[in-house]
């Protein structure tokens, strides 16, 4: 009894404000010649995706976020293993090192990196952003697939090698179909972190390849159509749900802390 | 035991490659401007540690770095023992539990910018759906400084409170049946249980949680800005803040110099964790 009011009262607190944002998004919220306030119905996501800036600027939002969860998947995936199944000198100051970086805020490094990535023509370009979330989700991928591979056994690898299969052939055709809940986890937190941020998205797309995020704040003005900003909102959800979904069974492996 | 065998480096190289392009470079870059007054690129003069003492000499660095370290302190304590309770309570459905992970992972996809607005928007006396009853209890975020503190704590335990809870569940559903079973036979009580049994195998999982809430709290910034821009008053006025202000005034050797500051706070708090933790294992 207790135990259900309280999930009650949690689940009450978390989705209060997703719900008035969805309420919002189906309501006619600044009156025009066809339509009254209030109406009721699908009129902001048609909006919405009429709007070719704000198709843009989702399809901005997915390549760069694609591009960062494949390229820390693909870097994260050799250090893992190296991590899980040797010991090399430095191992530990790398555990340490990558720990700093995970915590490193980015409005710390947001100045250099603008001026370091517009030298290499990496600002407006979805690869700058990419590139630059890797800093706090290399290290978190690396975490989560190590201790996946941790839990396989060493004598798994053994019989891959005696079978002949050795480098890129090993990690491509028998580690990777047996960790591969651990790469959703891993591709989860990825995409979640890379997704939601605002500091570098922002700074590294001063005219163009506007992320997301950027193209719902840009939505405010004087007189701002709230229902469509919502519909935008909710639209811009949409893949963190599903991610959420396909890693539901995996997602309570989690990360812990490996310094 | 796993085998000693430095071929390993080869494999950790392109990890450290990336880092050091995205992280190393930009804070090298960060500790150089710090030394620096840049009017533009290419008009740039050393100033030796003159911002460093201008920032650590003013009374309001000072204040802010307290409301910083308060905030982050009120944060850890009411998200991490919500989160374990959450989780507790969530271990006791059984497979079941997933239906519960999954509504409280939700506020961790969406985007840090819309986090204030949807809170706003609830809370917007005429049409927010919480709006009119808070109205009726003065509550008044935009002028009363610690109500605007309780709003920034709420808004923040929204958001990551799913995070805590979705690593203190990994940690708590990965205890073998066994411990629990020879726990009540023993006659163990709950809080005995929880103190002896599931909290010390779940540090490894906390204190992750630890780090990772201390510095995003310790950096808040699109949601304080986006709530109230530190006000009333200065009383939100967070580190972040006066951060965000030098940039925005191109100010950039200052801003720079604070930016190190931040760096070096966070760096010798993790270090100090990471010690600590290290110490209690051996």
């Amino acid at each position: 009894m207790m135990r259900g009011l309280a999930l009650l009262a949690l689940a009450g607190f978390i989705l209060l404000p997703l719900v008035q944002a969805v309420i919002l998004s189906f309501t006619a919220t600044l009156p025009t010649d066809t339509l009254a306030k209030g109406t009721i119905g699908l009129m902001n996501y048609r909006n919405v995706l009429a709007t070719p800036d704000l198709r843009a600027a989702m399809l901005n939002s997915a390549i760069y976020v694609s591009l960062n969860v494949a390229l820390c998947i693909a870097v994260a995936l050799p250090a893992a293993y190296a991590l899980a199944r040797t010991r090399f000198t430095g191992d530990r100051h790398f555990l340490m090192l990558i720990l700093v970086f995970r915590v490193t805020p980015p409005v710390v490094l947001s100045l250099p990196i603008f001026i370091l990535f517009s030298r290499f023509g990496l600002v407006n370009s979805p690869v700058g952003i990419a590139l630059v979330h890797c800093l706090f989700n290399l290290p978190v991928a690396i975490w989560i697939l190590e201790s996946f591979i941790r839990a396989v056994p060493r004598e798994f690898d053994e019989t891959a090698y005696l079978d002949g299969h050795s480098g890129p052939s090993f990690f491509l055709r028998h580690l990777i179909p047996q960790i591969a809940p651990g790469i959703g986890v891993a591709a989860f937190f990825c995409f979640i972190f890379s997704w939601v941020e605002v500091v570098f998205a922002r700074i590294l797309t001063v005219t163009g390849g506007k992320p997301i995020t950027m193209a719902i704040q840009a939505m405010f003005s004087f007189q701002t159509d709230i229902g469509k900003v919502m519909a935008m909102t909710c639209l811009s959800l949409l893949p963190g749900v599903a991610m959420i979904w396909f890693v539901r069974r995996h997602l309570a492996r989690g990360f812990t802390l490996r310094a | 035991m796993r085998p000693h065998d430095n071929r390993a480096w080869f494999l950790v190289t392109p990890a450290l490659l990336l880092l050091a392009l995205v992280g190393g470079l930009p804070l090298l870059a960060v500790l150089n401007y710090g030394f620096h007054d840049i009017f533009t690129l290419t008009d740039v003069h050393w100033v030796g540690v003159d911002w460093f003492a201008d920032i650590l000499g003013s009374e309001r660095f000072l204040a802010s770095l307290g409301r910083s370290l308060l905030f982050s302190t009120l944060a850890l304590a009411i998200q991490v023992p919500l989160g374990i309770a959450v989780a507790l309570l969530l271990l006791g459905y059984g497979r079941h539990a997933v239906w519960g992970l999954m509504p409280v992972a939700l506020p961790l996809v969406v985007p840090w910018n819309m986090i204030p607005m949807l809170w706003l928007g609830l809370i917007q006396p005429e049409t927010g759906l919480l709006g009119p009853g808070l109205a009726a209890i003065g509550f008044d975020w935009k002028f009363t400084g610690w109500h605007t503190w309780v709003l920034i704590l709420v808004v923040d335990t929204w958001h990551w409170l799913g995070l805590v809870v979705v690593l203190a569940y990994a940690g708590l559903s990965a205890i073998p049946p066994a411990y629990r079973q020879a726990a009540a036979i023993d006659g163990a009580s709950r809080w005995a249980v929880f103190r002896h049994i599931e909290l010390p195998r779940i540090t490894g999982a906390l204190a992750i949680v630890f780090l990772l809430r201390f510095v995003d709290s310790f950096m808040i910034y699109t949601e304080a800005f986006a709530i109230n821009a530190g006000g009333p008053q200065d009383a939100t006025r967070f580190l972040t803040l006066e951060l965000g202000e030098e940039i925005k005034g191109f100010s950039y050797g200052q801003a720079a110099a604070r930016a190190t500051l931040y760096f070096l706070i966070v760096l010798a708090v993790v270090w100090a964790f990471v010690a600590a933790t290290r110490e209690r294992e051996t």
